[in-house]
């Protein structure tokens, strides 16, 4: 049992920080919730571990919105000076160019109902259309007709963005 | 000739449809340019979604070793079995402190009548009762608590005795309770005893503690202290070390709500040990309940750091702050 959630920690590991990226913003507490989906993996022993570990994250996503406001009030104590995250290794205009399009995509992915959005980023982290419709509650045959609409809006939105900006650079 | 629906052919892509269902759209694919087309357009813009999508993708780290994260796991549960058991032990205590109070009120009634009797009034319901009142019977809770039972906390279910009917006790209760009230001045229940931190203490966790003034660890340790910048400090303790390494720190600091804060800094193991002993109730030079000092609502939160170190934090605060302490305080040690 321990063994597979290792293979499964090896396999999907980077896919559920990222995953949870796309959901906090934020690298370092998307890892934190990583490391926090797994270690209550390994005492929940789940039957289906793979779906289990994303819609645990999926959860953990959702109290981190509640908590954000909370954690607020608490840090107010800590108000100062402000943290210094260890900075991401990347030449300065890549760093640039890279937040840029980043930030074009996470725009546009923010254009998309939540729905359209979470079934998105849950194809995009590799379950299959039946884990995404027991995950979400849709039917199967649902799973393919939300993902054509999610998809084509966030390439019109990611389009239309670029067509107003007027940068192209982040073309694929 | 029906075309095919865009979602079927998105499904197609996907590879979510049946074997059937594939032979049927392939042989209708094979004899229609224009759903052909449709399911070109269709493959650009999955994999142009993918290709979007993957730009949100946060810098590539090692995970953190498999070995570690049950580890983790474990340190949970002994924290775990650590508040549970502190829980109990606040919530005997106040029903012990209780069952004295109203003691101490019906022997102010009938003056002859012995102690030990009057404590066998309260019914096994009312005792339940008591135990609903005790914050830190809920290990989980979010707000702050202290365990420690304050005096006029404690005084509440009182009144409820005296107006309860005399039951029966059951007998087997009686003696623990009154062990339980050989421990307190039934006459004066606010007077909890103070449990003095001793050197049998200190040597119990795994190493002698030295208390410091602050200026003195900093010396000793390099200036890398670990502690929350800005908040007073109000202890400072190193533990002896061995063969040169940097010993185990913990620092206290006192947050503005009165509440302590312990930053704990040092090698993996004894980190571990640490929480894992105070879990036991033996822990460190400090003794739970007493004023400043750790107290059976906290939490800790670990967090490997470079190496063999181990960075925690202790504090009877919801676990997002003491995550969000934990990552700042690393974050500036690290900055150093």
């Amino acid at each position: 049992m321990s063994d597979e959630l290792e293979q499964l920690y090896q396999s999907t590991y980077t896919a559920v920080v990222r995953f949870l990226y796309r959901k906090v913003w934020d690298a370092e507490r998307a890892e934190d919730l990583a490391q926090e989906v797994f270690v209550r993996a390994l005492a929940h022993r789940p039957e289906k571990p793979r779906a289990w570990v994303f819609a645990v994250a999926a959860n953990l996503a959702r109290d981190e919105a509640r908590a954000a406001v909370r954690r607020k009030r608490h840090l107010t104590l800590l108000k100062g000076d402000p943290v210094a995250l260890p900075a991401v290794e990347l030449a300065a205009d890549d760093a640039v160019e890279h937040d840029e399009q980043m930030a074009a995509v996470q725009e546009a992915l923010n254009t998309l109902t939540p729905r359209d959005r979470e079934i998105l980023l849950l194809w995009d982290a590799g379950l299959s259309y039946p884990e995404i419709a027991a995950q979400t509650g849709l039917a199967v045959g649902a799973v393919g007709t939300t993902l054509a609409r999610a998809r084509r809006r966030l390439v019109e939105a990611h389009d239309r963005r670029h067509t107003r900006t007027g940068t192209d650079a982040a073309h694929s | 000739m029906r075309h095919i629906p865009e979602d079927e052919l998105h499904a197609y892509l996907d590879q979510a449809l049946s074997r059937s269902q594939c032979v049927e759209i392939e042989s209708h694919l094979a004899e229609c340019p224009s759903c052909r087309a449709t399911r070109d357009g269709i493959a650009a813009l999955r994999d142009r979604t993918t290709g979007l999508l993957a730009r949100l993708a946060p810098p590539r780290r090692v995970p953190m070793a498999f070995e570690a994260l049950r580890h983790e796991g474990h340190l949970r549960a002994s924290i775990r079995r650590r508040r549970i058991r502190a829980a109990a032990w606040a919530a005997s205590l106040v029903i012990a402190v209780g069952t004295g109070w109203a003691a101490a009120a019906l022997s102010r009634q009938e003056p002859s009548r012995p102690v030990a009797r009057a404590s066998e009034a309260p019914t096994p319901q009312q005792t339940v009762a008591v135990v609903e009142t005790t914050p830190a019977n809920a290990p989980d809770s979010d707000p702050p608590v202290t365990p420690t039972p304050r005096p006029h906390h404690v005084a509440r279910p009182a009144p409820a005795v005296e107006r309860a009917e005399p039951a029966q006790p059951a007998d087997r209760d009686v003696a623990d309770l009154q062990a339980k009230l050989a421990l307190l001045d039934v006459s004066a229940p606010v007077q909890l005893a103070p449990i003095e931190p001793s050197a049998d203490r200190a040597a119990e966790s795994g190493g002698m503690w030295r208390t410091m003034s602050w200026d003195g660890a900093r010396d000793e340790t390099g200036d890398e202290l670990p502690h929350i910048e800005g908040l007073p400090v109000i202890r400072v303790q190193v533990q002896a070390s061995d063969h040169g390494r940097r010993p185990l720190m913990v620092v206290a600091q006192q947050l503005a709500s009165g509440q302590v804060i312990e930053t704990i800094e040092g090698p993996a193991n004894d980190v571990s040990q640490f929480l894992s002993r105070r879990g036991e109730g033996a822990a460190t030079a400090l003794a739970p309940g007493e004023v400043g000092l750790p107290s059976a609502a906290d939490q800790s939160m670990a967090m490997q750091v470079g190496g063999d170190r181990m960075l925690a934090v202790t504090g009877a605060l919801p676990a997002d702050s003491l995550r969000a302490m934990i990552r700042r305080i690393n974050a500036e040690m690290r900055g150093k």
